[in-house]
């Protein structure tokens, strides 16, 4: 929290920079911003911004530097690992209204957005065109391309076609230092070092992107959709390893237990069988002449490893249905419980029926109901722990179950993100991935764009943010209370 | 990867067979002499050659560090170390109907920490990607001697900062690659080449354009200027191939019924646009031959001067065009704007070259491209501006390498434009 005298400074310089309109000072609107999808940590900032032009970055990020004061970039604030806890206070920029797609270039395969363009947007923007973004995270209709570009977001369709850092070609970036620099570029190659690789995963440490130009990637020709039947997790989990092995990349190899079966046939009345222990939302996509052939031999596999019943999706606003099954899995599980922590832990693809099973051990062992809704193709893992939020003994359970389920993955020679970021949420486990070593090499690299550590301390790694700094403590320190 | 002959120095390469090995030679160095470490994997010299002369240096060799750590093959990832040939690599994968689907010159040597180091990538560059879609975890030693780690073996992570996007590249001016794991892609059923002519490069920049709503599915778009066509088509032995004219080669990959239906609708697609000849190449032994011999293209050891342009794919013919006439024979991945670029003969004097090479950056930078000298006489390397224009960029570049390298000791003088202003900083000399 900063001094009520540096606190009206700012906000007399912010209000000169984005406006009366851009900024929130009032303790009921800056509790909006005291977390993210993370609900478990929370700390109010101390002012909210809402800059709309690169410009106006660069004068908070001056001042914020300047002042000594703490800032961190904010999307859509879906991500769920706590990457935008405003740890220690300080300004929170959101770049929410920084959302134009400022150019579409078919020719080149390439569209330009600023950071707030939500990724469901450019992909409206695009249909017709013959061209999509291929990145799809399940929370496209509201995550921004900034966030997704910080965390490297996957989603269903990243089995096939990679994550976002393999569709983004340059960056520009407002570096802590208050300067704009741009990185990689529409031409592929630029020479010298893959600043912008580097920078996308970075988590907001190395400052604030303000354009993002992705690569454009072509529709496929046909897909077909179907849904394997199961009669449990386990028998879904060897097809799984079957596909894999066979040398079949589907475009999309989704999981679903028969808990979120439940919840998303309570919201949709989609026709899932209730009593299967589990489904796979299989995808193939490609060129008519082959794509037939491809389910053939899935649908074969499927029934080699226990199916107990293929679908097709016939038409395509089935298919579409199904796919919005699966991507609000998330909201039907309120259904299903008033709260819940959606896990993000990564295994071999061979492993999942043994960290499978060990969840649902964990499930008995900790009295809790877990359900599970994942990347299967990538060995994504994602168990929903649900709780009630008013029974402590319920929270520490759910702490110490995920803890014991992240460390079964490294185990099993995994990681324990995938898709969502170490944010603050898993940092206690960044020394049991990577030795002292690899973390004074990673905050190295850290000091290059982020010498004062002010742009989001406390996030990705250990150590607070730069040399000397101290750690910031954290009001509520969530997860780690069960370490 | 670098140049061999560019590597003098009065000591016996040191060849580490184990990682623990590496570190310590690389330790004792930095404890004792510092003398710069000159990385040498097959010594394939794929890219820049930019090493200087420099007696002191110690020449390191990464081949005997050539083990597979791990192949689970069910995951379709495999875990090996850096000196493992691209050919051994391969062998190992085919059994298995998998690949690393990167097109790699001479790759009964080079290595695979070699193409990491210098990006290697070729004509399926346009339907794989490049290195950086298929590293997904890097162990290397950096000039201290102390080993690092980032990514793991799983293909989805995203604990950490992504170093090994930052090794990608970086030429051994970062750290010394030790092991790196990679994802997989099976091999297809099926691969076949349609082999196109056109009176002109405009001609075909005309069909490209039309290309990008194809009903087919190409993993490469390459262009040859008639220069670069009669190499290929020699070093391939496929005599019956017309040279004459610019050349349009498209690759597609499949089921075998995917690659005929492609080719079949391909061929269709390009009658509009009259070629001179439309060849579909669906023979094996042929089809190989070809590839490699386009593969194999950059890295004619003859050339005098060899290029690398990048730019975006709507302006590549149209460089390609102006640097045609210089003389040049030119190769382009057209789909993804990378041309590249050797003179067969001259220019032999560095004037010369430097004109040359200064109007075609210029015309590159009309396109928001640039030009990067890949090959060029030992001797010019001091003077000749090897990267192009400086970007704001750099001075980010300078900063790492001056954090992980700070007395410059790996491959110096490999990225010499922005090394150094970096070591003036260091000496306490505003750049
Ligand atoms: C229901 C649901 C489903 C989800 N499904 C997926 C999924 O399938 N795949 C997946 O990968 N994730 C998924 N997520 C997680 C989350 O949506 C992603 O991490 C997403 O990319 C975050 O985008 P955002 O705009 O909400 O970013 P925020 O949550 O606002 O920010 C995330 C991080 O990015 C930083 N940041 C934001 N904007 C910028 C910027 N312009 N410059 C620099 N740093 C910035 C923030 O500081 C923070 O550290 C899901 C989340 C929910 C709630």
């Amino acid at each position: 929290m900063v001094s009520a005298e540096k606190q009206r400074e700012l906000i007399r310089r912010f209000r000169a920079i984005v406006g009366e309109d851009g900024i929130l000072t009032q303790p009921e609107d800056l509790a909006v911003y005291e977390c993210d999808g993370y609900v478990i940590e929370k700390k109010t900032p101390d002012v909210v911004l809402f800059p709309t032009e690169r410009d106006q970055i660069v004068a908070i990020v001056q001042a914020c530097r300047e002042l000594e004061v703490p800032y961190i970039p904010r999307g859509a604030g879906t991500s769920l690992a706590g990457g935008c806890l405003p740890v220690g206070g300080g300004v929170v920029i959101a770049l929410t209204r920084m959302r134009k797609i400022l150019e579409v270039n078919l020719r080149n395969r390439y569209a330009i957005v600023e950071p707030g363009c939500v990724n469901v947007h450019l992909t409206q923007h695009l249909a017709g065109s013959g061209f999509h973004y291929a990145p799809d995270p399940s929370s496209q209709g509201a995550c921004t391309l900034g966030g997704n570009v910080a965390t490297n977001s996957g989603g269903p369709h990243t089995l096939k076609y990679g994550v976002t850092v393999n569709h983004v070609l340059g960056l520009e970036v407002v570096l802590p230092n208050g300067s704009v620099v741009e990185l990689g570029g529409v031409a592929e190659d630029a020479p010298g070092y893959d600043l912008t690789g580097l920078f996308v995963g970075s988590e907001g440490t190395f400052g604030i992107c303000t354009k993002v130009m992705v690569r454009l990637t072509r529709d496929p020709a046909a897909c077909r959709t179907m849904l394997g039947v199961f009669e449990n997790v386990q028998d879904a989990t060897h097809c799984i390893s079957g596909i894999i092995s066979a040398g079949i990349v589907p475009a999309a190899l989704e999981m679903m237990d028969q808990g979120i079966v439940e919840a998303l046939e309570a919201a949709f009345q989609f026709g899932f069988p209730l009593d299967a222990g589990a489904v796979l939302l299989i995808e193939v996509d490609g060129l008519e002449a082959a794509v037939d052939s491809e389910a053939q031999h899935i649908i074969e596999i499927c029934n080699a490893r226990g199916a107990r019943e293929m679908r097709w999706a016939e038409t395509a606003a089935e298919r579409q249905l199904l796919w919005k099954c699966r991507k609000q899995a998330f909201g039907a599980i309120g259904r299903l419980s008033s709260s819940f922590c959606t896990q993000d832990g990564v295994v071999p693809r061979t492993k999942l029926p043994e960290i499978l099973n060990f969840i649902s051990e964990c499930e008995k062992r900790h009295q809790l109901r877990i359900v599970n809704v994942f990347h299967a193709g990538d060995g994504n893992i994602h168990p929903i722990l649900l709780f009630d939020e008013r029974d402590e003994t319920q929270i520490q359970h759910v702490l110490a179950a995920s803890h014991e389920i992240l460390q079964k993955c490294l185990d099993l020679g995994g990681s324990v993100t995938g898709e969502h970021g170490i944010g603050v949420e898993k940092l206690d486990f960044m020394p049991r991935l990577f030795s002292e070593t690899d973390l004074a090499i990673m905050s190295d690299i850290r000091k290059v764009f982020n010498p004062d550590g002010l742009c989001s301390p406390n996030k990705m790694l250990p150590t607070a943010g730069a040399c000397g700094m101290e750690e910031i403590p954290r009001d509520h320190p969530g997860r780690r209370a069960a370490l | 990867m670098v140049n061999c002959y560019n590597m003098t120095s009065t000591s016996q390469p040191i060849r580490p067979t184990s990682s623990a090995e590496l570190q310590k030679q690389i330790r004792e160095n930095y404890v004792g002499s510092r003398r710069p470490i000159h990385i040498r994997g097959g010594g394939t010299g794929a890219s820049a050659g930019y090493l200087q002369d420099d007696p002191s240096a110690i020449v390191l060799t990464t081949t005997g560090l050539s083990r597979v750590i791990d192949y689970p093959k069910d995951d379709m990832t495999i875990t090996i170390e850096a000196g493992l040939t691209i050919a051994e690599l391969t062998g190992t994968l085919v059994r298995h109907r998998q690949q690393l689907p990167i097109d790699v010159p001479v790759p009964e040597q080079a290595t695979i920490g070699g193409v990491v180091a210098a990006n290697i990538s070729g004509s399926r560059r346009f339907g794989y990607g490049t290195m950086r879609d298929y590293l997904i975890g890097i162990i290397a030693v950096d000039v201290q001697g102390q080993q690092f780690s980032a990514g793991g073996r799983v293909v989805k992570n995203v604990a950490g900062y992504d170093l090994c996007k930052l090794m990608i590249g970086s030429l051994g001016t970062l750290a010394v690659i030790s092991q790196v794991t990679l994802k997989l892609k099976p091999v297809s059923e099926s691969t076949g080449i349609l082999w196109a002519t056109f009176e002109t490069l405009d001609d075909i920049d005309v069909v490209l354009e039309t290309l990008l709503l194809s009903s087919a599915r190409p993993v490469a778009l390459d262009v040859l200027n008639a220069r670069a066509a009669q190499t290929i088509v020699t070093g391939a032995e496929l005599k019956q191939l017309p040279t004459e004219q610019p050349v349009l080669a498209i690759t597609v990959d499949g089921l075998s019924a995917e690659v005929d239906w492609q080719l079949e609708s391909l061929r269709k697609e390009l009658a509009v646009f009259m070629p001179t000849v439309c060849l579909p190449i669906v023979n094996d032994d042929q089809r190989q031959k070809l590839q490699s011999a386009i593969t194999q293209f950059s890295q004619q050891q003859s050339a005098v001067l060899a290029l690398k342009a990048n730019l975006p794919p709507s302006a590549t013919l149209d460089w390609m065009a102006y640097a045609d006439e210089e003389g040049l024979a030119l190769l382009s991945h057209a789909g993804n704007g990378i041309v590249k670029g050797r003179f067969p003969v001259e220019p032999t004097e560095y004037s010369r070259a430097i004109e040359i090479l200064g109007r075609l950056r210029a015309k590159a930078r009309q396109y928001r491209g640039n030009v990067v000298v890949d090959t060029c006489p030992h001797t010019w390397r001091q003077k000749l501006p090897m990267f192009g224009d400086p970007e704001p960029s750099w001075s980010l570049m300078r900063k790492i390498k001056q954090q992980l390298d700070p007395d410059d000791l790996l491959n110096r003088g490999m990225f010499n434009e922005f090394r150094l202003p970096a070591l003036r900083n260091s000496d306490g000399v505003t750049s």
